[in-house]
């Protein structure tokens, strides 16, 4: 479903500054040093590449997600949330507030046209996490009144733009972090609160199962 | 020959909404419940999960949730004189199957009828004097009134949690909410659900022409919301798919996501599905009910005592049941005798199309089954009918569902039925077309009626229901007049071109109209005229309750699940607090 990757070159970015803005972004620090993100903005290069990857492929093991094909809709809607507050995450706001409805615009629709290599887990979850995965995506679970994930994310959660992003093959640890956040309410971005009704319900087995499941699904095949 | 099991307190037969809510409180009151559901047991998941249930040739053309007619099917006659045949395909009206049987297929749509409809006979004569109407025309009060009902349809409202805007609270009118509603004790549980395109330019264009536009009442959630039974529901997501289907998302009100919860944990209760009622059976006084017969999914016939039987089934089955077993005297319509069966009616559907060019663009597919707008500026009784001919309305709405492929393709006349003509028509307007329904009420009529075919039974052997419906001139007369001030409504929108299609006869069993099968079994004060009293409660055998929009007189504008709802909860109350403690006749004859 992704469109080919675009050549690299085509972006006029600075390798300094993206070199010059802290990796570890995750660590929910300030950005420090030089580049501030209206600098970055204002160069029109795209500071995301540092933790979100030169393709988009994201940064499994500090929660930075795969953002590369990506709607654009919704990641347009994830830098507008992330300036106002209903998605929290001081770093991603600190960007988000310094670019222009224009710039977040390019990026989103910069990231949406890239596609990423598939990136397998470090530690893939085991069998019996896999299939209880494999359950809450396509079938939920009626004790718990948990409709499968598909149900919204489109069959193996390859996504339904605009609506609802991709979950197939994205880091297990960032979709973790994004249920807690929806379950705990740091996240509230959600139309109706349809993630935190699902979130709510999930206790931290489920979470990673569900979030290791869909790590492992290799969207490059489908 | 039949097992007799262990009697228990009460047996309910259909295990639908009404019998979800009747077996809840009942078990939760002590006493020994068992439900007989025919079809088979459902939940959200994994039954109701996409991408499955969205299959539009299983659910919407081949009628996946249906009562399965090749076992069960009804015959039809427009008219007396007429053969009726089988109807082997449901077009016209769809009735379900199933643990929490037709509601798990509806859109809802949740209304109240307004005071005047429960006194309808008196206050038409009252009103437009007493050669008004057809003398064929045999509409009635249903013994009960708006008042009496209106704890009921709140206590509904909020187990569902719907989503609407009130439009009079004790009385005061409410901005923005429906002016013309009678008075409700508060404003709806959650509120209304977001306007859809269509919706919104119907609101201007029917304001402009000084009518008064208000969201419809929905169960299908505006937003999350936990019922009083303690059972949480979601927001609806707009995926276009709830009538004929079942929501996978637990934000459409149906006995899965409101109650069933509650009542299967209940040791009071046990459900057994696959279970086919042949008949509630009687003492050799003819007026006591000893409990039913029915045959399990196996063909194993069982006896199943109780002291008391509650039939809750859909409409026309309710009716079937009373005459399987010998309740009541059957309809004669020849003599006019007799009350089983009797003032079966329907609903009058008419529809506008309102064609845009293609800078309008309406995305028809992003809907719920409630989320339109409407009026009811010429609904039931609100506008004067002197000089009309015909009494009744109906509400006239931007209330369309869905964009589904196979289903939806509005086209304006001429187009060719088929072909490249056909398909560049369909491309040309779906996305710019907007559709109305004048929902329209209808009214009961000697001639209309239900009972045994003669010749076709079911799979099991038992007469299978008649119906004789063709619709009264009375409520023709009606969609002409109400069908055209919706194709004014278009015009006021600015289409390009607005076509009216007013429901006109005769009646049709083989085109989609609605689900909305009422009477049969009716209430009210006279057993000459109705089979249940106020309480739903048998005039000839006391101890069986029959609980469905079969209990409706006549009908009236809106879709008739709120009523019903209602209904229900007025009926409980009455066996709670009085049937159950003192068992006998609620009314006297």
């Amino acid at each position: 479903m992704n469109a080919p990757a675009p050549p690299f070159a085509r972006f006029a970015f600075s390798f300094l500054l993206i070199a010059a803005l802290p990796c570890a972004l995750a660590a929910s620090a300030t950005p420090a040093g030089a580049a501030t993100p209206a600098a970055a903005a204002a160069a029109a290069a795209p500071p995301c590449e540092a933790c979100h990857g030169a393709h988009g492929e994201g940064m499994a093991a500090a929660h930075v997600p795969r953002i590369a094909g990506q709607s654009a809709d919704y990641l347009k809607k994830q830098l507008d949330d992330y300036a106002a507050g209903t998605r929290d995450n001081p770093i991603m706001a600190n960007f988000a507030k310094a670019l222009s409805q224009q710039q977040r615009a390019k990026f989103a629709a910069r990231y949406a046209a890239m596609s990423a290599r598939y990136i397998p887990q470090v530690k893939p979850p085991i069998a019996v996490h896999l299939a209880r995965g494999h359950q809450l995506a396509f079938q939920g679970d009626e004790a718990k009144r948990v409709q499968a994930c598909n149900a919204c994310h489109g069959p193996d959660g390859v996504g339904v733009p605009h609506a609802a992003p991709y979950l197939a093959g994205q880091s297990a640890e960032f979709l973790a972090s994004a249920l807690k956040a929806f379950k705990d309410g740091t996240r509230k971005n959600d139309a109706g609160e349809l993630m935190r009704s699902v979130a709510e319900r999930l206790d931290d087995a489920d979470i990673a199962a569900v979030t290791g499941y869909f790590a492992s699904v290799d969207l490059s095949t489908h | 020959m039949a097992q007799r099991l262990k009697e228990v307190d009460v047996v309910v037969i259909g295990v639908g909404m009404v019998g979800s809510i009747v077996a809840k409180e009942l078990a939760a009151a002590g006493y020994k419940v068992v439900g007989l559901e025919r079809g088979q047991t459902r939940f959200t998941v994994p039954e109701f999960q996409s991408p499955a249930v969205h299959d539009e040739l299983r659910f919407d053309i081949r009628k996946a949730l249906m009562q399965d007619n090749t076992r069960e099917p009804v015959t039809f006659r427009n008219q007396g004189a007429q053969v009726a045949l089988p109807v082997r395909r449901w077009e016209s009206f769809l009735p379900g199957t199933g643990l929490g049987g037709s509601m798990v297929h509806w859109n809802g749509q949740t209304y109240r009828f307004q005071a005047t409809d429960f006194q309808l006979a008196t206050r038409t004569r009252e009103r437009y004097g007493k050669n008004f109407l057809d003398p064929d025309v045999t509409i009635q009060d249903w013994g009960v009134t708006y008042d009496d009902l209106e704890p009921h349809y709140d206590r509904f409202e909020y187990l569902l949690g719907t989503s609407g805007k009130a439009g009079n609270i004790k009385g005061r009118i409410q901005a923005g909410g429906d002016p013309h509603e009678s008075p409700r004790s508060r404003d709806y549980p959650t509120p209304p659900q977001k306007e859809h395109f269509q919706g919104a330019m119907f609101r201007k264009a029917a304001g402009s022409l000084g009518y008064h536009p208000f969201p419809q009442p929905s169960s299908n959630l505006s937003q999350p919301y936990t019922n009083p039974e303690g059972v949480k529901l979601n927001a609806c997501v707009f995926c276009g798919f709830c009538e004929r289907y079942a929501c996978e998302h637990y934000a459409k009100s149906v006995p899965q996501t409101v109650i069933l919860p509650v009542l299967l944990a209940n040791p009071n209760f046990e459900l057994r599905t696959g279970c086919q009622v042949q008949r509630i059976n009687l003492d050799s006084t003819k007026k006591h009910a000893t409990g039913v017969t029915y045959i399990d999914a196996v063909g194993r016939v069982f006896e199943q005592p109780a002291s008391l039987v509650i039939t809750s089934t859909f409409a026309i089955n309710n009716i079937r049941m009373l005459l399987l077993s010998g309740i009541g005297k059957p309809y004669d319509p020849a003599t006019g005798h007799g009350v089983v069966g009797r003032n079966y009616a329907y609903q009058t559907m008419s529809t506008v199309a309102s064609f845009f060019d293609e800078d309008v663009i309406v995305n028809p597919f992003m809907a719920s089954g409630a989320s339109g707008t409407l009026i009811n500026d010429f609904a039931g009784d609100n506008f004067d009918h002197s000089g009309l001919g015909f009494i009744g309305g109906a509400y006239i709405g931007a209330v369309n569902t869905n964009g589904r492929p196979i289903q939806y393709h509005p086209v304006p006349p001429g187009t060719p039925a088929w072909g490249k003509g056909w398909k560049q028509a369909v491309v040309k307007h779906y996305n710019h077309t907007v559709m109305f329904s004048c929902h329209g009420s209808s009214v009961s009529q000697r001639q209309n009626y239900c009972d045994l075919d003669p010749t076709y039974r079911d799979a099991w052997g038992q007469p299978v229901l008649r119906i004789t419906f063709d619709f009264p001139p009375n409520d023709i007369k009606m969609a002409a007049y109400v069908t055209a001030k919706a194709v004014e409504i278009g015009k006021a929108m600015g289409a390009k071109q607005v076509v009216g299609s007013p429901r006109k006869g005769p009646y049709t069993v083989t085109q989609y109209q609605t689900t909305h099968n009422t009477g049969g079994t009716v209430m009210g004060d006279d057993p000459k005229t109705s089979v249940v009293n106020r309480y739903l409660q048998s005039w000839d055998v006391p101890n069986v309750f029959v609980i469905g929009a079969s209990n409706y007189p006549q009908n009236a504008t809106w879709n008739p699940t709120g009523t019903l709802g209602a209904l229900t909860y007025w009926a409980i109350d009455a066996l709670k607090n009085k049937y159950l403690k003192s068992p006998g006749r609620l009314v006297s004859a």
